[in-house]
């Protein structure tokens, strides 16, 4: 397989730089402004800010730190929920009585917005970290799941009868063509999860915590800190990025036949 | 020589899920085929000519009326008989190499088995160096070739091919053609082609099982003793091809 | 024919038999046996209780259950209809004008990233923690979601069919109106849905954090004094309200959409 290296294009570089560029003069000037004092800060002064926590502390670690706190959150509860959720869908999605088991329970469940679950998380798993790995579980594995049901739902019917065909038996059946099949909305699945996983840490460590980026913004803004609000915000963004781009890769990796992996 | 499938008297009629609305599409249909002999089944379009071909291959039943294969009635898909579908239907996420040991991957064929005969097909077909590509990076005349490969490999008794070049332009038709006649040449097999294209069915057939429109039965069975390669410009072939012709339009 | 059917029934039979098997050992466990003393899972007999309770009832949080909806469902449609009602155009600038789309999207694609709820600190320090901010931080998470959906709805449109339209004379502004958007409704529909998800999100997180009323502060308020029974019976009624108001998106989307596929 030639993994082909994209030409790089030279003008969508310019563009993106002259409009993030953009972006940062207006925030300046904003910032200028006096009336704005206190609540819009110095685009520089929230750079300089990033820099600065490299290596200082924020409360009790740096900016390393927390970060190091959010993903260890979101990678256990994503992985836990990624493996249920893609038992329980498969279950759900390909045999008539897991559905008729799980089906209504699912719908309940999935019906909740995943921030409602904290205030039940922090009364049943107190405040510690099992009630974040909890919340980040509830909401990526419904996310993995519906994913996961609709892939199966929507395997086409004449793979089935061209695997009957060349052989396959009932048993063979799922791992076959099933499976492979419903591995690109799987990995939809996955992406969105990952990404509502990122959202949810966030809010619970805004809700609860004494470490991690939601916890950085959160206390930005009770210190009236907005230097440390808004570097946070961007350093928040940027995570998102980099899982949004490595799931990404990952998929053009692993779906190459797919037109969906191009 | 022996039959090696019989299809009965078979009728099909399709109706909608409330039984407020039916369709009959085939009514007694009955004709056999005998080992190592290529059948075409011609007939005009939307004729029923793939409901006829899925009801072989076991996709689906007969309203009335059995298919018999080694005399023994066909109830459900099996590797017994191969298609070479109508829109090829090859696993999109499998290698040109992985469709076509498929089946015997299946069945659990060992390793060294499966890539020898693999390999032969592929070779078979004419594709050597495509092996590692995937489905969507194939021209429509290399899938289908992948198809016509994956079928043989299943070494069924009975290959069934719906229109299996419809989709090529015409000069990839009569080159798959050529093609079609070698292999066979090569590999003996049943063959039950289906097309509703008079010229590829005088082309490659042993004999023509010529369809009536819709509801649709058999109207003719015509013997095509020419010896191979044909000339599609030959006095006989046009004479027959007249000759059908006229016998299909004159239904209508 | 008759043995689908036949299947379909046993299905339904063990589908309920299921659910009430279910809630019968959840009501044994917490009511019969009290296996969880400290009323951390209260049973189902107790949450029809406070369910009803609550509605006439304004402790603990200063407000009737139906007090709470009105409060968070006032922000969540206004915050929603400003979002589309900005959102909309801007996804249609971004995707119809070449200069916009170069301009606008890479910083869009980073504002994407940042999850709307990162801004409520923000809006608390701007605006407080009144209806106005409330409806900004639901504005914030509606935009981004329409602008997406609407924005990838119409880059989608089959490039022929545009050119088709532009062969027969259509102005640009035509080609939008009458290929265009057509194409993109899908798609805005989608927008429509998940941004609807997101307000909803959005509202609870927001209460949550800061707020005096609201379905969020009273799962909140309940959470301190130790009630699960009154947390359970917020989160149900948060779900079925965010179910009913997708249901009235898909009945419109029914209505728009079918014609024209
Ligand atoms: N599952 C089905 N339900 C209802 N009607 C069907 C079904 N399958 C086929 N038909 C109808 O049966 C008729 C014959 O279809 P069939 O596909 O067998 O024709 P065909 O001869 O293969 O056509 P073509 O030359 O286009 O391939 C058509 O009118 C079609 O609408
Ligand atoms: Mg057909």
């Amino acid at each position: 397989m030639a993994i082909k290296i994209k030409k790089i294009n030279f003008s969508k570089i310019f563009w993106g730089v002259l409009s993030i560029f953009l972006v940062f003069v207006i925030w300046y000037i904003g910032s200028q402004k006096p009336s704005m004092k206190g609540l819009l800060p110095n685009p520089i002064d929230v750079i300089k800010y990033i820099f600065w926590s490299n290596s200082n502390k924020i409360g009790k670690v740096n900016i390393w730190g927390h970060i190091y706190w959010s993903m260890t959150r979101v990678i256990t509860g994503y992985v836990l929920a990624c493996i249920v959720g893609i038992v329980l869908g498969f279950l759900t999605g390909w045999s008539k009585l897991g559905s008729a088991i799980i089906k209504p329970f699912y719908m309940v469940l999935r019906s909740i917005p995943s921030i409602a679950w904290i205030p039940l998380a922090i009364l049943w798993f107190g405040i510690g970290e099992q009630s974040k790995y909890f919340i980040i579980f509830i909401s990526t594995m419904l996310i993995v799941m519906t994913n996961v049901i609709d892939g199966v739902k929507d395997v086409d019917r004449d793979y089935l009868g061209v695997a009957r065909m060349l052989g396959t038996s009932e048993r063979k059946m799922f791992w076959n063509i099933v499976l492979p099949c419903a591995v690109p909305q799987i990995f939809n699945g996955l992406q969105v999860g990952l990404g509502a996983a990122w959202a949810t840490v966030i809010a619970a460590e805004m809700v609860r915590s004494s470490k991690g980026v939601g916890w950085i913004i959160l206390m930005g803004q009770t210190a009236m800190n907005m230097t440390q609000v808004f570097a946070g915000i961007i350093i928040i963004g940027l995570i998102g990025l980099t899982l949004a781009l490595l799931m990404r890769g990952l998929e053009a990796k692993l779906c190459a036949w797919n037109v969906r992996g191009k | 020589m022996s039959k090696i499938l019989e299809i009965n008297n078979i009728s099909k009629t399709f109706t909608n899920d409330d039984a407020t609305n039916s369709k009959e599409v085939l009514t007694n249909v009955t004709f056999s085929v005998e080992e190592n002999e290529m059948v075409v089944v011609f007939g005009p379009g939307q004729c029923g000519k793939t409901t006829l071909l899925n009801i072989i291959a076991g996709l689906e039943k007969p309203t009335t009326g059995d298919v018999k294969i080694n005399c023994k009635e066909v109830t459900a898909p099996g590797p017994d008989r191969a298609v070479v579908f109508q829109n090829i239907m090859l696993f999109p996420w499998l290698t040109a190499y992985q469709n076509v040991e498929y089946s015997m991957k299946i069945r659990n064929f060992d390793k060294a088995e499966r890539a020898k005969e693999a390999m032969k097909y592929l070779d078979l077909v004419g594709l050597n160096g495509f092996e590692q590509s995937y489905p969507v990076k194939l021209s429509g005349g290399m899938k289908q070739r992948v198809g016509i490969a994956r079928a043989y490999c299943t070494k069924p008794d009975v290959m069934l091919m719906d229109e299996p070049f419809g989709a090529l332009d015409a000069q990839t038709r009569y080159l798959m053609q050529d093609e079609l006649l070698r292999i066979s040449n090569t590999e003996k097999r049943t063959v039950v082609f289906i097309t509703n294209n008079i010229e590829e069915a005088l082309y490659v057939a042993d004999r023509i099982i010529v369809m009536t429109d819709c509801p649709s039965t058999v109207m003719e069975e015509v013997i095509i003793d020419m010896p191979h390669p044909r000339e599609r410009t030959d006095q006989k072939f046009l004479q027959l091809r007249k000759e059908i012709s006229a016998m299909v339009n004159r239904r209508r | 024919m008759k043995k689908i059917k036949v299947n379909k029934n046993k299905y339904t039979v063990i589908m309920v038999v299921n659910i009430m098997v279910v809630i019968f050992i959840w009501y044994l466990l917490s009511d019969v046996f009290k296996v969880f003393r400290n009323g951390m899972l209260p049973g189902p007999v107790d949450i029809v209780k406070t369910f009803i309770y609550k509605l006439t009832n304004t402790a603990p949080g200063g407000n009737t259950l139906g007090g709470h909806i009105a409060a968070s469902m006032i922000v969540v449609v206004t915050g929603y209809i400003i979002g589309v009602g900005v959102g909309l155009p801007v996804g249609i600038l971004m995707a119809w004008y070449k200069p916009i789309d170069y301009l606008v999207r890479p910083v869009f694609d980073f504002l994407r990233c940042i999850p709307g709820l990162a801004w409520i600190p923000v809006i608390t320090v701007w605006l407080g923690i009144d209806l106005k901010a409330k409806a900004m931080i639901i504005f914030i998470s509606v935009f981004v979601g329409i602008v997406v959906n609407v924005y990838s709805g119409i880059k989608q449109t089959d490039e022929v069919k545009i050119w088709v339209a532009q062969i027969f004379g259509a102005s640009r502004w035509e080609v939008l109106k009458r290929v265009a958007l057509p194409s993109a409704l899908p798609y805005i529909f989608t927008g429509l849905k998940v941004s609807l998800g997101m307000a909803w999100l959005g509202i609870i997180a927001a209460e949550l954090l800061a707020a005096q009323s609201g379905l969020g502060y009273m799962i909140m308020v309940a959470r301190n004094f130790g009630r699960a029974d009154l947390v359970i019976v917020g989160m149900l009624t948060i779900g079925l309200i965010g179910a009913f108001l997708t249901w009235i998106i898909e009945l419109i989307e029914k209505k728009f959409v079918k014609g024209r596929r």
